[in-house]
């Protein structure tokens, strides 16, 4: 126990290190990918056959086939069979390879919430709104997407809840995430060599994370309850 | 109306399919500058253009096709891919990267006239990360194993190790030879030369991802045992350590350290080279001793 103790502030200091980059990653994916989402969501609702088709496909493939997976084609495959190593070898490079696999993930799940959103908002509201003589954009942007939001809420918490997690998928390119930071304790880093510990203390940062950002979402979601 | 939304969408998806082969075009500029065109004096990598970026691109084809040595020396930089282990890797107090092999690194890279970058890697990953240029060599205490030599161009043996049995301290009187190891369960890192030992034995295994997993392993209980390597015991177990009722008891074999460069690669040569003159002068021994690892030096 008394180790733990002296260990403490060199683990704390190593781990929001870490966290920061984890931080990073969770910013840069919603801001990504929101607006992503909305755009593939759209061309999934297309009338153009080709457009909503190929968008279905896109969206098949990258819900279809596991994130990690994803993240190791966007990193390593330019160089491997480009020949090109695009990203280079740096923190930096790392970091936004895995944004961009993050995002790309992140706004194809995002899509279908948001049709699913935009499609449960009555139909009686569109025929109001042609009834009133407004065209399809305007009855888009003036009347449906603020239903769209609230009815969107839950279902988005509950994704951007799980994307805090997932961003630990991204060690796998060795982004120095908060758990690559908490599992080189275990063999040695900052001069503290095989410490178990910070790689379980690693949770409360997630849970502390997980608990403001549930606070939050949840004051979102009260704030949108005049729809009714 | 209808029209012009249907392609604004149609435009959008494209940008957005293109986001996904894009990682491919938009950010490589200044990376593909860096990495092959320019010398380290003049990295203009913001403003190059599409033209020269293709030009980079060929030089660098063909620098890959001639001599790593050469595309190494253009773009300035040797990447070291490292884990941190000490005493080989490992930073100090101001985060610098110290170590028996980070020191010889550095100074290797200084004789071809560039800088040392040492990145942290994942361990199991270190081919591709090898293979996808993103890091040029692996120097960090790796085991040359049949695995390793067959898949990367290494350098020669540089200095000892052995792979030793670890168990709890208060049974370790019980298992002081490889005879007495046969009813114990065993966590060892998968692909690691302990594994191979331990199947050449028969001994029951459990391959996990890393050496400090299979410490894990029997500090939790889940294992009787581990093999891992001596050198990383020797720091990393018994008094004044994260695990204090541990202990190593037993040596495998022994084996010998190498540093591993791409397939093909004249690097290789070339640290085989800089290892014989720095050998020959003592300064490879000195930067041993600095680590107390002079005793598993091997003479080049």
């Amino acid at each position: 126990m008394s180790l733990i103790l002296e260990q403490m502030p060199v683990v704390i200091g190593a781990l929001n290190t870490g966290f920061i980059q984890t931080l990073k990653l969770f910013f840069v994916t919603l801001i990504g990918a929101f607006p992503l989402g909305l755009v593939i969501a759209f061309g999934s609702m297309s009338r153009f056959r080709p457009l909503s088709l190929a968008t279905k496909l896109v969206v098949w493939i990258i819900r279809g086939t596991p994130l990690m997976i994803q993240l190791l084609i966007i990193y390593y495959f330019p160089g491997l069979v480009l020949n090109n190593p695009i990203w280079g070898g740096g923190e930096t490079g790392r970091f936004l390879a895995a944004s961009t696999a993050f995002i790309i993930n992140y706004a194809c799940y995002f899509s279908e919430i948001y049709r699913g959103g935009i499609q449960g908002v009555p139909v009686g509201q569109e025929e109001a709104g042609l009834v009133l003589g407004m065209t399809k954009s305007q009855i888009f942007w003036k009347i449906k997407l603020l239903q769209m939001i609230k009815r969107i809420v839950p279902p988005m918490s509950n994704e951007i809840i799980t994307l805090v997690k997932d961003t630990a998928l991204a060690r796998i390119i060795a982004l120095q995430e908060i758990i690559f930071a908490g599992q080189s304790f275990m063999k040695g880093s900052h001069g503290i060599s095989g410490a178990i510990w910070p790689l379980f203390f690693t949770a409360f940062y997630y849970l502390i994370f997980n608990g403001v950002l549930t606070l939050l979402l949840g004051r979102l979601e009260k704030k949108l309850d005049y729809f009714r | 109306m209808k029209k012009v939304l249907s392609l604004t969408l149609t435009m959008a998806m494209v940008l957005s399919l293109a986001a996904c082969g894009s990682s491919t075009s938009s950010a490589p500029a200044e990376t593909t500058a860096a990495a092959a065109e320019t010398t380290a004096e003049d990295t203009t990598a913001e403003e190059t253009t599409a033209a020269e970026t293709e030009a980079a691109e060929t030089e660098a084809a063909e620098a890959e096709t001639d001599s790593d040595l050469a595309y190494v020396q253009d773009k300035g930089t040797l990447v070291v891919g490292i884990t941190e282990f000490e005493p080989m890797d490992y930073q100090d107090e101001n985060g610098e990267w110290i170590g028996f092999d980070a020191d010889m690194a550095k100074a290797f890279a200084e004789s071809l006239g560039v800088d040392a970058e040492f990145i942290v890697i994942d361990w199991d990953n270190k081919i591709l990360e090898l293979e996808g240029k993103t890091i040029d060599c692996v120097w960090n205490g790796m085991t040359l194993t049949d695995e390793v030599t067959s898949a990367m161009e290494c350098s020669n043996a540089y200095c000892n190790n052995a792979q030793v049995i670890i168990v709890p301290a208060d049974v370790a009187d019980q298992y002081q030879d490889t005879d007495s190891l046969s009813d114990l369960s065993f966590a060892v890192e998968a692909g690691s030369a302990g594994e191979a030992e331990v199947d050449a034995l028969g001994l029951t295994y459990t391959s996990v991802t890393s050496q400090a997993d299979a410490l894990m392993e029997v500090a939790a209980g889940t294992s009787d045992a581990a093999v891992i390597d001596s050198l990383m015991a020797a720091a990393m177990v018994g008094e004044g350590t994260g695990y204090a009722d541990l202990t190593y008891t037993v040596g495998l074999n022994s084996e010998e350290y190498g540093v591993g460069f791409r397939k093909g690669s004249d690097l290789a040569a070339a640290l085989n080279d800089f290892f014989a003159d720095s050998y020959a002068d003592g300064s490879m021994e000195a930067c041993a001793e600095t680590y107390g690892v002079q005793a598993a030096l091997i003479e080049q």
